[in-house]
């Protein structure tokens, strides 16, 4: 069974004059990376927020068919209930922080301590977590008084400790540097390594083709493609939605135009070098 | 400040240090004498002191209730008439009663301006929290405290964001009294806006981290109630009481 299943679901916002999501059917399997691309006012984020049950729960408004996590409805299980499996991380680090803890430990303790966790469990929990997050210098400092990438780790972090077995997150590193952003995602991979189900929505397109096991485009609330990275990152018609692709996926298109015979269009670096970077060995031998 | 050396302030219950400030508040309704009301102001002047607070008390204070007081002084002054009239101008005229209104009144409001704004210079808002949630406030009210307090500061963070937006596209916002007026309205929207779209994905985040969910909570620092904070706490409340039913007595006679 899908961990996520979205069927046919249509929504408008109580203040949008049109619908927002037509018809999207979406399923992600466990342990699966989902990337949702496609252009601004897309849907990517409403989509986001029907799956963490914020629709229709927190914006009300129309719904028409379903969202199930673990094969429940989102209609059936409380906000609070869904936040234990549905972990959710969003663009503003600046709101992300509860504005009760004093200190970036205690942000990151304040969900466990809601939970009920024990004390020291608490403790070893969030030790941890400031490793993994590489927050350790900043665990005794106010989680207002650092810098935007590191509020947006310690954001992360504070949902991941939790350990909901779902994580989405919608455009975690548009307000960040190349550094921070590679931070955020040696976090996530990290989240994949230890089998959560990761759904997330980003434009820089390099890095999802990179990270992701499963990719879908979203334009004008309907979903027009959906498929395996290499799949949908290595077609052109990718273009023709709002949407760029990876720099090697067009380096290979361009090079198949030109009459170079690539088995397969890269997508990765990785695959580039495979690809193209063996091609012109072959031509050398030649 | 040295962080072993804790201020006896600080070692108090957040609990204490409310019901402290609530009387404090009550017992001017009751007295309504402005040189109490001046008492009870250089006495909380001296509380922040105590707890190392003391300029940067006066410094929220000079910025954020005394610009109001200032305000209803002079149109109350103006505003109320009586029979001894002190200064006459055109159509403006002060009396002298005029004058007692408005010092008793705003003397009032300094403290009760003045009390709210001690209890957060000298309580860790997390603390307060814990200790309400521990005396059995429910998750739901305690939230309703917490997001009325953050408007504040929240909008304080983001005036600074949008001062410097409008900066950058040539409002100016530095100088005289008459420019930062100017430039106080072309601020005030975004102001008010990013803050209700900011308080609704506050609110997501506080459900993120089960801050509401149905389960008895844990809490890593909890302050610790004492003896000595539930005497206080009495006394205060008995004093309150005598100042109550003195008062009573006395109109009553
Ligand atoms: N709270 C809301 N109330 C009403 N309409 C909304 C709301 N949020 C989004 N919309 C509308 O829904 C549509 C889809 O918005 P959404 O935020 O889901 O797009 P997106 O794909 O996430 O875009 P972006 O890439 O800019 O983040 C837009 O037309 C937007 O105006
Ligand atoms: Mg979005």
């Amino acid at each position: 069974m899908d961990i996520v299943e979205v069927r046919d679901l249509t929504y408008k916002y109580p203040t949008s004059s049109d619908q927002v999501l037509r018809g999207v059917s979406l399923r992600v399997k466990k342990g699966e990376f989902c990337s949702i691309i496609g252009p601004n006012g897309a849907g990517k984020t409403t989509l986001c927020n029907a799956i963490r049950g914020l629709v229709p729960h927190f914006y009300k408004g129309d719904m028409q068919g379903e969202v199930l996590i673990n094969g429940q409805s989102t209609m059936d299980v409380s906000l609070a209930d869904l936040a234990l499996s549905v972990g959710f991380v969003f663009q503003n680090p600046f709101t992300q922080i509860s504005g009760i803890a004093k200190t970036v430990f205690g942000e990151l303790a304040f969900g466990l301590e809601n939970l009920g966790v024990e004390p020291d469990e608490i403790r070893r929990r969030v030790s941890r977590m400031l490793e993994v997050a590489k927050l350790q210098d900043l665990a005794e400092r106010s989680p207002f008084e650092i810098s935007g990438g590191q509020q947006q780790r310690v954001a992360l972090a504070s949902i991941i400790i939790m350990e909901p077995e779902i994580l989405v997150i919608d455009e975690p590193t548009s307000q960040l540097d190349p550094q921070s952003t590679e931070e955020i995602f040696e976090i996530i991979q990290l989240m994949k390594m230890q089998g959560k189900t990761i759904i997330l929505v980003e434009h820089k397109i390099d890095l999802v083709a990179q990270y992701s096991d499963h990719v879908v485009l979203i334009e004008d609330g309907s979903i027009v493609m959906d498929g395996s990275t290499d799949e949908i990152l290595s077609d052109p018609a990718v273009l023709q939605h709002g949407t760029s692709l990876p720099q090697f996926a067009l380096l290979g298109i361009e090079m198949r135009k030109r009459g170079y015979r690539l088995d397969k269009i890269p997508i990765t670096e990785a695959q580039a070098v495979e690809q193209i970077g063996g091609y012109f060995t072959e031509k050398a031998v030649d | 400040m040295n962080k072993s050396e804790k201020s006896y302030v600080s070692s108090l219950y957040p609990i204490t240090k409310l019901v402290f400030v609530a009387c404090l508040i009550v017992s001017v309704f009751f007295l309504y004498n402005y040189i109490y009301d001046l008492v009870c102001f250089a006495a909380m002047v001296a509380i922040a002191a105590s707890d190392g607070k003391g300029k940067a008390y006066i410094k929220t204070i000079l910025k954020t209730i005394f610009i109001l007081i200032v305000l209803i002084f002079l149109m109350q002054s103006f505003l109320h008439s009586g029979t001894h009239v002190l200064w006459h101008w055109g159509i403006l005229t002060i009396h002298k009663e005029g004058i007692w209104y408005a010092i008793n009144l705003s003397t009032t409001l300094l403290v009760i301006g003045g009390a709210i704004a001690l209890l957060f210079k000298i309580t860790e808002v997390e603390d307060l929290i814990h200790s309400l949630e521990n005396s059995g406030m429910s998750p739901r009210a305690t939230y309703v405290i917490l997001s009325t307090l953050q408007i504040i500061p929240q909008m304080k963070m983001k005036s600074a964001v949008i001062m410097d937006a409008q900066r950058s596209r040539g409002v100016e916002t530095e100088g005289n009294l008459m420019v930062r007026i100017k430039a106080f309205f072309p601020s005030l929207a975004p102001l008010v806006l990013s803050s209700i779209v900011g308080t609704e994905e506050r609110a997501i985040t506080l459900e993120a981290r089960a801050f509401t969910a149905n389960v008895k909570k844990t809490c890593l620092d909890m302050p610790q109630d004492s003896k000595h904070d539930k005497v206080l706490r009495i006394v205060l409340l008995v004093l309150l009481g005598i100042l109550i039913v003195g008062r009573i007595i006395l109109w009553i006679l």
